[in-house]
């Protein structure tokens, strides 16, 4: 069984690699449909942060696709992670870069200072 | 629901749908659900959603339904997951729980999604030793999907067919066979959905999810952000000329449509089921 297992981890990791951060496409898959299943990836990923933070992808409008597929290539997810961290980071990543206006302290609106 | 290993009696569970937050007024105003689905890592014990709760007290059963096991991973299963999930079922008093045949996370990284298992012997091997030890800390019967793939593995040395009846012999699992699924599969990978209904163990079904997809290029993407199409309505239509199925459950994730169309789409998968009874 341990055996068994390091085998299928092998080939899983290496699997993910290929469709999560660019990793070579391993022997014996068709390679259009690994390009597929990025695409496909990819998409659910970005859909998932643009509605975890629609005022990010908002801000970034147009720029907002292309600069998230480049963060989440160079990004790949890591196990355990949640989805809020991941949209957070490509937040950061973004104000790092300069794509987003930094974010401003928040001021303490009387209205505010009872919740 | 009694005893014995593998011989519990599953209760019928008639039409249902996937409880979602986004149309939870809609769940619950709709006439003809029987039954509803929760994403089991969506729920927090103890802040149980006003709607799930309303729908607990009128008697609505309520299956939790995993997405995060990763069963078919190499990896050990994740305590700490399957008690969450051990919890959600007690809290709902639910009949059985679900996960899917797939994997998730590998090598460090969560591909957010249900990844295919290669229909390997060693990967079955795997996946069989995780089923039996979610099993033990499940306190309801576990029933398994078979999932939609973009990609075929190499070197496969069963059907999926086979795989998934060799995984309920050796585990004692029910099935969720998704139709939706295995047209994406048939469309996409050549799967024979006849062969399939052919092989899989029909006594141990626990019920049917229908969804929607669109097509993009060649390929069929199983998206349940659009309508369900006839195909997946016809596949339904020959599981059921097989076996009747203790539940049918329509999955709608996104792209939410009028009360209306989910109504006549829950209609349409009823008198499939009825035209059988």
């Amino acid at each position: 069984m341990t055996e068994a297992r390091d085998r299928l981890a092998a080939a899983q990791a290496e699997l993910l690699r290929a469709l999560l951060a660019d990793g070579p496409i391993p022997s014996g898959f068709d390679e259009k449909r690994i390009v597929a299943e990025r695409r496909a990836l990819l998409a659910k990923r970005r859909g998932v942060v643009a509605m975890l933070g629609p005022e990010v992808a908002g801000d970034l409008g147009d720029r907002f696709r292309p600069l998230f597929d480049e963060y989440a290539v160079a990004h790949p997810r890591a196990a355990g992670s949640r989805m809020r961290e991941d949209a957070a980071a490509f937040a950061q990543w973004a104000r790092d870069r300069g794509e987003l206006t930094p974010l401003q302290p928040q001021r303490k609106h009387w209205w505010r200072r009872t919740r | 629901m009694v005893a014995e290993e593998g011989t519990e009696l599953l209760p019928k569970l008639g039409v249902g749908i996937g409880w979602r937050s986004e149309i939870d007024l809609t769940v619950e105003r709709l006439p003809g659900v029987d039954f509803v689905e929760v994403v089991a890592e969506n729920i927090h014990i103890g802040h149980l959603p006003e709607s799930v709760a309303l729908l607990r007290e009128r008697g609505v059963p309520i299956l939790p339904h995993a997405v995060s096991l990763s069963l078919g991973g190499a990896e050990e299963v994740d305590a700490q997951r399957v008690r969450h999930l051990a919890e959600v079922a007690e809290a709902l008093d639910a009949p059985l729980v679900s996960d899917h045949v797939c994997f998730v996370r590998a090598g460090g990284l969560d591909s957010g999604h249900l990844m295919p298992v290669p229909r390997t012997r060693d990967a079955l091997a795997v996946l069989v030793a995780n089923v039996k030890a979610a099993q033990q800390d499940l306190p309801v019967p576990l029933a398994l999907e078979n999932v939609a793939a973009l990609l075929e593995w190499p070197d496969g040395e069963l059907t999926e067919g086979q795989f998934l009846a060799e995984l309920v012999s050796q585990t004692d699992c029910y099935l969720l066979v998704d139709v939706a699924n295995l047209y994406a599969n048939a469309r996409n990978l050549g799967t024979d959905p006849d062969r399939f209904l052919d092989e899989i163990p029909l006594e141990r079904l626990a019920y049917v999810h229908v969804a929607g997809g669109v097509e993009h290029g060649e390929l069929y993407h199983d998206t349940h952000a659009h309508a369900v199409r006839q195909e997946v309505l016809d596949l339904l239509d020959e599981l059921c000329s097989r076996v009747a199925p203790p539940g049918v459950l329509l999955e709608r994730d996104d792209n939410y449509p009028s009360d209306t169309e989910i109504a006549t789409e829950l209609a349409a998968i009823r008198a499939v089921v009825e035209k059988h009874q």
